[in-house]
């Protein structure tokens, strides 16, 4: 049988040890194989992409463009394919955002990304937080509703539309923790270091999506 | 809801877990790679670790042991101790850090908070802050507390803010390794004085003292001893706590 292949995006943007160790240990005596993709790829090759990133939003944008791996991204993303963006690269999939400079984004998901806007808040919303899916869907399963997950981000997901918020998270008010159109998946958190359950999110995207 | 951080700190000499107040009568704690694998295990929502001994010789190993921590948690880990300057600072999230936290080097040059932050972004740029009382005001100490600078502690807690970092580590030696409790005036003052998290350190004896820590706003609480010594477990400590209605993760 051929394996599938799983791409890590390094963009230069956080440390992927972490997620790089998280899916190793899924994909052990399994039929996927792991490539990490640091610059110019073939779209056509990859069953899944996932894309882990701290910092700026700007930042890992021109660091995608820099590294040429934007452009067989955006197609990769224009064609549906799976993919797991995680922090920034949720982000990302956006229009817009406004972290250092108004940024142009994928534009795969409808929405920008603001920051938290409130004098009382203490930003950046650092810490384990839970989630509250709004449907039902086959890799945050129902045993994921109301679990921790480490967050760490200061901007997050606005002017959205509901169909594609597949949970959301209460901080002062709520914001979409977990956005998802067809098979494209974006999580605020940071799964890799959100201990099993984390763990038992990625497992859920490597296997079942 | 966000969720009251429960976080042991390592004191760690090359890999050992070690405590000793001052560099004096130093015990080892334990092994530092199975300590952080326990902890994480057992409920810990963060990790610090510390090189409390950063000299040349034991560097090498100490970094060694960041990468094998790394490789067995799935917390995020703070690294601190020695950090003198950004090339510090990359070596240890290219280790696995997942935060870097930096004391003396950022008192003597407060450039480097913004470089770093810059560089690696806020999130993983933690300010410590060690505290002291003197002559009537609330002073920022270096070396363990034996030198007291010019710096007034709430300027300078303001000043990382505006700098860029992302969270304050904010250790009161006037209340540290004594475990009668976090100094609350201390905190509250820091608290209120800027939009960071801050992360209490200093003092935990027993089980109310991380309730008080709770109320002085910081939203992480940072022990050693009662963890280290097996007084306490992460569990008991967070069972305890939801019970006194502080959000926690169980």
């Amino acid at each position: 049988m051929k394996k599938k292949v799983i791409g890590l995006i390094d963009g230069q943007s956080g440390n992927i040890g972490s997620i790089n160790k998280a899916i190793k240990e899924i994909i052990k005596g399994r039929p996927y194989q792991l490539k990490i993709i640091r610059g110019e790829f073939d779209s056509s090759l990859f069953n899944k992409i996932i894309l882990p990133g701290q910092g700026a939003y700007a930042t890992l944008i021109s660091n995608l463009k820099k590294l040429k791996i934007y452009k067989p991204l955006k197609t990769y993303l224009e064609n549906n394919c799976s993919y797991l963006g995680i922090c920034v690269g949720m982000q990302i999939l956006s229009d817009m955002g406004h972290e250092e400079k108004p940024t142009r984004g994928l534009g795969i998901i409808a929405g920008e990304i603001k920051k938290f806007k409130s004098k009382k808040l203490i930003i950046p919303h650092m810490g384990w937080n839970s989630i509250r899916l709004t449907k039902e869907d086959s890799i945050i399963t129902d045993n994921l509703n109301n679990k921790d997950f480490y967050f760490v981000h200061s901007y997050i997901f606005q002017n959205i539309k509901k169909s594609n918020v597949l949970a959301n998270t209460h901080y002062v008010k709520k914001f979409p923790s977990i956005v998802k159109k067809g098979n494209i998946y974006g999580v605020q958190f940071h799964p890799e270091k959100s201990h099993k359950y984390g763990l038992n999110l990625i497992k859920n995207y490597i296997l079942k999506s | 809801m966000l969720k009251t951080r429960i976080i042991p700190c390592l004191d760690v000499i090359k890999n050992k877990v070690v405590k000793g107040v001052n560099f004096k009568n130093i015990k080892v704690m334990g092994n530092a790679v199975e300590m952080a694998r326990y902890y994480s295990l057992s409920g810990a929502d963060e990790l610090c670790m510390l090189d409390i001994n950063a000299s040349y010789q034991n560097r090498k190993t100490f970094i060694k042991t960041v990468e094998a921590i790394a490789k067995v948690i799935n917390i995020p880990l703070t690294v601190g101790g020695g950090v003198s300057g950004l090339d510090d600072i990359t070596d240890l999230l290219n280790a696995g850090a997942d935060k870097v936290s930096i004391n003396s080097a950022a008192v003597k040059s407060p450039k480097l908070i913004r470089q770093a932050s810059l560089k690696h972004g806020s999130q993983c740029i933690v300010v410590a802050i060690d505290g002291k009382r003197h002559e009537n005001k609330m002073k920022v100490v270096v070396k363990g507390g034996r030198e007291i600078t010019k710096k007034e502690l709430i300027v300078w807690a303001k000043q990382v803010q505006s700098l860029g970092a992302g969270e304050i580590l904010m250790t009161s030696m006037d209340t540290d390794g004594v475990q009668n409790g976090f100094d609350s005036s201390m905190l509250k003052k820091v608290t209120s004085n800027v939009s960071i998290p801050v992360i209490a350190s200093g003092g935990v004896g027993n089980l109310e003292h991380f309730y008080l820590g709770h109320l002085t706003k910081s939203t992480g609480l940072l022990a050693a001893s009662v963890f280290h010594s097996g007084k306490y477990k992460i569990k008991s400590v967070k069972k305890y706590l939801k019970n006194k209605g502080v959000p926690v993760r169980l």
